[in-house]
């Protein structure tokens, strides 16, 4: 490189200058308050109470991650744009769907999969699996993900609140009312079970 | 999805100056949800080279009241919208339009200034890999005008005559039914005169300009809105039609009304012959039919369309007699 074409490039933005004079008046005037610089691509996650410090590239959706990179297979991609609900994933106890958000940007974000709902021993499962609420079973991840918001939020859900939060998740097979079933059996057993707790202390 | 540069936005600033750096090249993030599924497919003849996230922008998620108006950061999302109490009670359109958007995943994450902002869903205009180079893309005609266009506008097309593709938003009638204003990085703009077709645009907005806030004025007494929509399914789809309704009555008589559709037009329509059909008199069902019938009165459907121009015109009506069980 010669000495003319050396450049200084902002370390926030990427933008190039010509002298230190232009690149210091452009990081105070543009990122005033940012703190350092962090490395590219470095974030940091809790996963079903696991903390991860982890590289990701920013093409790679937050659905790639968690299940190609990492391993946890429990979540299911089906459709890929946002339609299908498949691939639900609660981000800051919100259901959001991962095949339509960037892993990049889910720094310092706490992520509860599936696998951490059956860890956490909740009777959403036991409930799913008495009442058969699933055929080829390729649904059931994205329907627990999203019922078990739904029950964080509403602990006595009536059918229309149950029918208009899953309103995002489909099921080819067509086990709807079964999921009304099941997941009024759960929330009957959270109460029982969040009752006996209160009465324990 | 192929590569590309990203960055974290930490004010207005950053963002408009990263968005004057790339120009074209790059695209600004909120929810994602439309523009991950444009990336993902390849649409564009150009592949955005940097995403700038604006999520990181701190304080500008927010719904409050100052200065006698109701103000709506950008990033609020549509859930929040359609949860909000003062929203649901004093502009129920627009709570009302923000619940019938997509799917509750979808509208955990996306926001009030990405739904205005969207892209088009013609279908020609989003195949794959930019498979059909239309008019919307610079490219040299339209193809849905021969092609199967039985989702595309009934009140002719732009771009010099071409593109048919309607406007999706849901909320964009419910916006410009209220009188709202967008507030920009650089300017104020009336949601009426937000939207514009141009190639890749849907909107006014320059190469480095983002909406950064939406002012909804103070509804005059005796004000109420409804939003009605018309789509396929329930839930997870586009409108056929939607219709945004604000009326204000005095005296059992209609002092002010302001009807926008959607999805029937290129921009949100106006129905402004609806409107003026209704003002003045006291509302009943065949008053309601007349200003349905004079809200497509100017429609010219294409060849597979013209169901459409039936679903707007009851649309209209169904939202005025909606009003008449309300007042």
């Amino acid at each position: 490189m010669t000495k003319e074409s050396k450049k200084h490039i902002c370390p926030y933005c990427g933008e190039m200058f010509d002298n230190t004079d232009g690149l210091k008046s452009h990081v105070f005037k543009i990122h005033k308050g940012r703190g350092l610089p962090i490395p590219e691509g470095w974030i940091r996650l809790t996963i079903n109470k696991s903390e991860y410090d982890l590289k990701v590239e920013p093409n790679w959706t937050l659905y790639y991650l968690i299940h190609d990179v990492l391993g946890l297979t429990g979540s299911k991609q089906f459709c890929d744009e946002g339609g299908c609900g498949s691939c639900t994933m609660i981000v800051d106890g919100k259901p959001v769907l991962s095949c339509m958000t960037l892993a990049i940007e889910c720094n310092g974000k706490t992520i509860e999969t599936v696998e951490g709902i059956a860890a956490d021993g909740h009777p959403l499962i036991e409930s799913y699996i008495n009442h058969h609420a699933m055929q080829c079973g390729y649904c059931t991840p994205g329907f627990i993900v999203t019922s078990k918001a739904l029950l964080e939020k509403i602990s006595e859900p009536t059918d229309e609140e149950i029918i208009e939060a899953l309103a995002g998740n489909i099921c080819r097979c067509g086990t709807y009312p079964q999921h009304l079933i099941a997941i009024k059996e759960a929330a009957a057993k959270l109460r029982v079970k969040k009752a006996a707790g209160k009465e324990g202390k | 999805m192929k590569k590309f540069k990203h960055f974290n936005a930490y004010s207005i600033e950053e963002a408009v100056s990263l968005l004057g750096n790339y120009g074209d090249r790059a695209c600004i993030i909120a929810g994602g949800t439309d523009l991950l599924g444009e990336m993902k497919d390849a649409i564009l003849p150009t592949y955005p080279e940097a995403v700038i996230n604006i999520k990181t922008i701190p304080d500008i998620n927010y719904i409050k009241q100052s200065e006698g108006m109701l103000k709506i950061g950008a990033l609020t999302t549509l859930s929040e919208i359609a949860d909000s109490e003062v929203i649901m009670s004093n502009y129920p359109t627009l709570a009302q339009a923000a619940r019938r958007v997509a799917s509750p995943q979808i509208r955990n994450m996306g926001t009030i200034g990405g739904n205005i902002c969207q892209d088009i869903r013609c279908w020609y205009y989003r195949n794959r890999n930019n498979r059909f180079s239309c008019l919307r893309k610079k490219g040299g005609r339209c193809y849905a005008i021969k092609g199967d266009n039985r989702y595309h506008s009934i009140f002719g097309g732009s771009v010099s005559g071409g593109c048919m593709a309607v406007h999706p938003s849901d909320t964009a009638p419910a916006l410009i039914a209220l009188g709202a204003k967008v507030h920009t990085s650089s300017r104020i703009i009336n949601a009426q005169d937000f939207f514009e077709v141009k190639p890749i645009k849907t909107t006014v907005l320059d190469k480095d300009e983002i909406v950064t806030e939406i002012q909804l004025p103070e509804p005059p007494s005796g004000t109420t809105s409804i939003f009605l929509k018309f789509a396929e399914r329930k839930s997870i789809d586009f409108p056929i039609v939607n219709c945004a309704a604000s009326i204000t009555t005095k005296d059992g008589k209609v002092e002010d009304a302001r009807i926008c559709l959607n999805a029937v037009n290129v921009v949100p329509y106006r129905a402004i012959h609806a409107e003026e059909v209704i003002i003045g008199s006291s509302l009943n069902e065949e008053l309601a039919e007349e200003a349905g019938q004079a809200a497509v009165a100017q429609a010219k459907p294409l060849e597979h369309n013209k169901y459409k121009v039936a679903i707007a015109r009851t649309l209209v009506k169904r939202t005025i007699l909606a009003f008449t069980e309300i007042v």
